[in-house]
C-alpha cells in the first residue's frame, strides 16, 4: 500500500551522453518554426517541440491549445498535455476552443499546425480512429480531438511521430485529419482552403515534406540512420529528393536546452510521465 | 423577493433529473469532469444514456464499462497518459458489455453543434471535417445523417453543414455557485458554455457554496444564470482524478493506476466494486483515495488581482448647459 504521493521523475542534470532518435526528432521539428509566428500546438511530441523553439531561436511565437489557452512563456512545469491544469497559470489568455480552434484556426490567423499521429500515410493523411472497418473495428484509437480542424484548417500542418513501419502504411485505414487525400488537387476538390495541408512529417528516422503531388518525398534522414533505413520504414516506395542528406545534429545549445531547461525531469525525453516503473497501488 | 434554493445532495439530483433513455452532456473539458456525479449516476444504474462529452477522458471510461451508455457524443476518447481507454476500446472492438453507437466530430465541430443547440439554429456552416473521413460523400460511415457536405450559397465553396445538438440534461463541476444556481468556473472552458446552454435541465456541483454577492461582485465568470439551473449540489473534490483549476491538480498516478487496473473485464468490475458500487458517496471515495494524496494535489496560491466594476447609485454626470 503506497500512502504517499508518486513523485515522477528526477531532476537530469546530466547533460551529456549520445543523443537519442527522439531527441533529433524533437530538435529537427522545432527548427522548422519561425519566430513570431502563430503556432496550433496539439498534444504529446508538440508540446515538447514548441517550448524548445520557444527557448531558442522563436521566443515570440504564440501557442494555441485547442481547449481554449493561448501561451507566450515557457510553463512552470512541462505540460503533459494541452489539458494540463499548469497551463492556467502559465497563459495569457484562458477561454474556449472558440477563441482558438475558431478565432485563431477557422479565422486563418495561425501559420502553422503541429500535431502527434498513430498513422500518416503516402499522402499525409492522418489516422486516430481507427484500423479496420470503421463499424467494426479490429483496433480503436482514440478519435480527432482538435487534430481534424488543425488538418483542415492550418497552412503548414507539421506531424511528429516516432517511426514505425505500421505507422507508415501508403493509405490510412481512416482519415481522421485530411492531409493530401488522394493527391494532386484532391485537397481542393474537396472544399479544403488553399494554401492549407500538410507541409512536413518529422519522426525517430528523419523529415519529410510534400512534392507537387502532394506525396510525401524524404529530405533528410536521421545521422545515425539511411535512406535505405527509412526507405524500408514505410510501406510503399518512398520517393527521395534529389539533395538528400543526413540531419544536422542537435548542437550543445539545443541538446543543453532540452534536456536541462525544458525536459529536466525527463517526462517526455525518457517516458517517465508515463510511470511504468512506478507501482502505482492504491 | 423569494428566490429558490436548490441545494440536494448528489443522489436526489440525480434521481430526480437524470432518467434512462436520456441524452446527457457532461461538462468539463479536461478539467472539471463531473466524475462524483457519473459515479452516481452509474450507482443508480441508469441505462440506455446518450452520454455526449466533447473531451471525453476516463470518466466516459468508466460509464461505459458501467454499460450505462448506449450512444457517444465525443471528439476523442482515451486515457491522457497518453493510454488507451479499455472500456471504449472493449465496447467498439467487441461490444461489450454492449454496442455503443458513436457520433463522432472534431473538437471545433462539436462546439458549432453545441452552439447551434444553444441558439435554437437550423445548423452552422465550417469549412472543417471536409475530406476527412467523417466527409460521408466520399467514405459513407461516421457521423452520416448527421453533417451535410453542400455548396455554400453565399460563396459557392463546399461547406460542411453541422446540426445542432441539444440535451435534455447538462452536469458541470464548477469551483463555486451560490445556493440558487448562479455558477461560476474559470480554467480552461473547451466547449463548456455552449455545452451547458444547449441544455434543458441543469445540475451544478460546485466546490465551494457562495452568497450571491460574491457572484454579483465578479459577474463575468459566470458560466450560467440561476434560471437555467434546477439543482446545485456541494461536492468538494467532485471533478478528482481531474484539476479543478486553483483548487486542485489532476492526479496523475490515479490515470497511470486506472490504465492498469481496467484491461480486462473482471479487472474493471472489481475497479467499480471497489470506487462506485461498494461505497455510499463522495465522502467514502475520498476516504479511500487517502488525505496525503488529496494534499498533494492541492497547488501553491496564485491568485489574480480583483478587478474595479465600479459601483453606480446616481444618474447623470454634470450637465453640459
Amino acid at each position: 500500500m503506497a500512502n504517499s504521493p508518486v513523485i515522477l521523475g528526477c531532476r537530469m542534470l546530466e547533460t551529456k551522453g549520445p543523443v537519442t532518435r527522439v531527441e533529433q526528432m524533437i530538435v529537427s521539428a522545432a527548427r522548422l518554426i519561425q519566430d513570431k509566428s502563430v503556432l496550433m500546438v496539439g498534444t504529446q511530441w508538440p508540446i515538447i517541440v514548441s517550448l524548445l523553439a520557444k527557448a531558442l531561436h522563436a521566443p515570440e511565437i504564440t501557442i494555441c491549445y485547442e481547449g481554449g489557452a493561448i501561451i507566450e512563456k515557457v510553463p512552470d512545469r512541462i505540460p503533459f498535455f494541452t489539458g494540463d491544469p499548469v497551463v492556467n497559470s502559465s497563459s495569457v489568455l484562458i477561454g474556449d476552443s472558440f477563441d482558438t480552434l475558431g478565432a485563431v484556426l477557422h479565422g486563418g490567423r495561425a501559420d502553422m499546425a503541429l500535431l502527434s499521429a498513430a498513422s500518416v500515410d503516402r499522402y499525409g493523411n492522418i489516422n486516430t480512429t481507427c484500423v479496420g472497418d470503421y463499424r467494426s473495428p479490429k483496433i480503436r484509437f482514440g478519435g480527432s480531438g482538435g487534430a481534424c480542424d488543425f488538418g483542415s484548417l492550418a497552412p503548414k500542418t507539421t506531424i511528429v511521430l516516432e517511426h514505425d513501419k505500421k505507422r507508415f502504411p501508403e493509405m490510412v485505414d481512416f482519415i481522421t485529419t485530411p492531409g493530401n487525400l488522394k493527391g494532386k488537387d484532391n485537397r481542393r476538390e474537396s472544399g479544403l482552403r488553399p494554401n492549407t495541408g500538410p507541409h512536413a512529417v518529422v519522426t525517430t528516422l528523419g523529415l519529410f515534406n510534400f512534392d507537387k503531388e502532394g506525396e510525401m518525398v524524404l529530405t533528410a534522414y536521421n545521422p545515425t540512420a539511411s535512406v535505405r533505413e527509412v526507405k524500408d520504414a514505410v510501406q510503399w516506395d518512398l520517393k527521395t529528393h534529389k539533395d538528400v542528406g543526413p540531419l544536422d545534429p542537435p548542437s550543445e545549445k539545443e541538446l543543453e536546452v532540452l534536456r536541462v531547461q525544458i525536459d529536466p525531469g525527463g517526462m517526455y525525453l525518457r517516458e517517465a510521465r508515463l510511470l511504468k516503473k512506478s507501482e502505482v497501488v492504491i | 423577493m423569494s428566490r429558490t434554493e436548490k441545494l440536494m445532495p448528489m443522489s436526489d439530483a440525480i434521481d430526480r433529473y437524470v432518467a434512462d433513455g436520456d441524452v446527457l452532456y457532461l461538462g468539463g473539458f479536461i478539467q472539471q469532469d463531473p466524475f462524483a456525479a457519473a459515479h452516481e449516476i452509474i450507482r443508480q444504474g441508469r441505462k440506455d444514456l446518450t452520454v455526449s462529452k466533447c473531451a471525453s477522458l476516463i470518466l466516459v471510461d468508466q460509464m461505459i464499462g458501467a454499460g450505462v451508455v448506449s450512444r457517444l457524443i465525443t471528439s476523442f476518447t482515451w486515457n491522457p497518459l497518453p493510454a488507451q481507454a479499455h472500456c471504449f476500446v472493449r465496447a467498439l472492438t467487441r461490444q461489450v458489455p454492449h454496442k455503443i453507437d458513436m457520433e463522432e466530430y472534431s473538437i471545433l465541430a462539436l462546439n458549432l453543434a453545441y452552439f447551434a443547440g444553444a441558439l435554437n439554429l437550423p445548423y452552422v456552416a465550417t469549412k472543417t471535417m471536409l475530406g476527412s473521413g467523417f466527409d460521408w460523400e466520399q467514405t459513407d460511415f461516421g457521423v452520416k445523417n448527421r453533417l451535410k457536405f453542400e455548396t455554400s450559397p453565399f460563396t459557392g465553396e463546399r461547406v460542411c453543414l453541422v446540426p445542432p445538438i441539444k440535451h435534455d440534461v447538462g452536469i458541470m463541476q464548477v469551483q463555486r455557485c451560490d445556493p440558487y444556481g448562479n455558477a461560476q468556473a474559470w480554467g480552461m472552458m473547451g466547449e463548456v458554455r455552449y455545452g451547458l446552454q444547449s441544455c434543458e435541465k441543469l445540475i451544478i456541483c460546485a466546490e465551494e457554496i457562495v452568497d450571491t454577492d460574491v457572484i454579483t461582485r465578479d459577474p463575468n465568470r459566470t458560466l450560467v444564470p440561476a434560471f437555467r439551473v434546477n439543482a446545485v449540489v456541494k461536492e468538494p473534490w467532485g471533478s478528482h482524478p481531474a484539476p479543478m483549476a486553483g483548487y486542485y491538480d489532476m492526479d496523475w498516478p490515479y490515470n497511470a493506476y486506472y490504465e492498469k487496473e481496467t484491461r480486462t473485464e473482471d479487472q474493471f468490475q472489481n475497479f467499480l466494486e471497489k470506487w462506485v458500487y461498494g461505497i455510499r458517496d463522495r465522502k467514502a471515495y475520498l476516504k479511500l483515495i487517502k488525505q496525503d494524496r488529496l494534499d498533494a494535489l492541492i497547488p501553491e496560491r496564485f491568485d489574480s488581482d480583483p478587478v474595479p466594476y465600479g459601483k453606480l447609485t446616481s444618474h447623470f454626470g454634470v450637465p453640459y448647459a
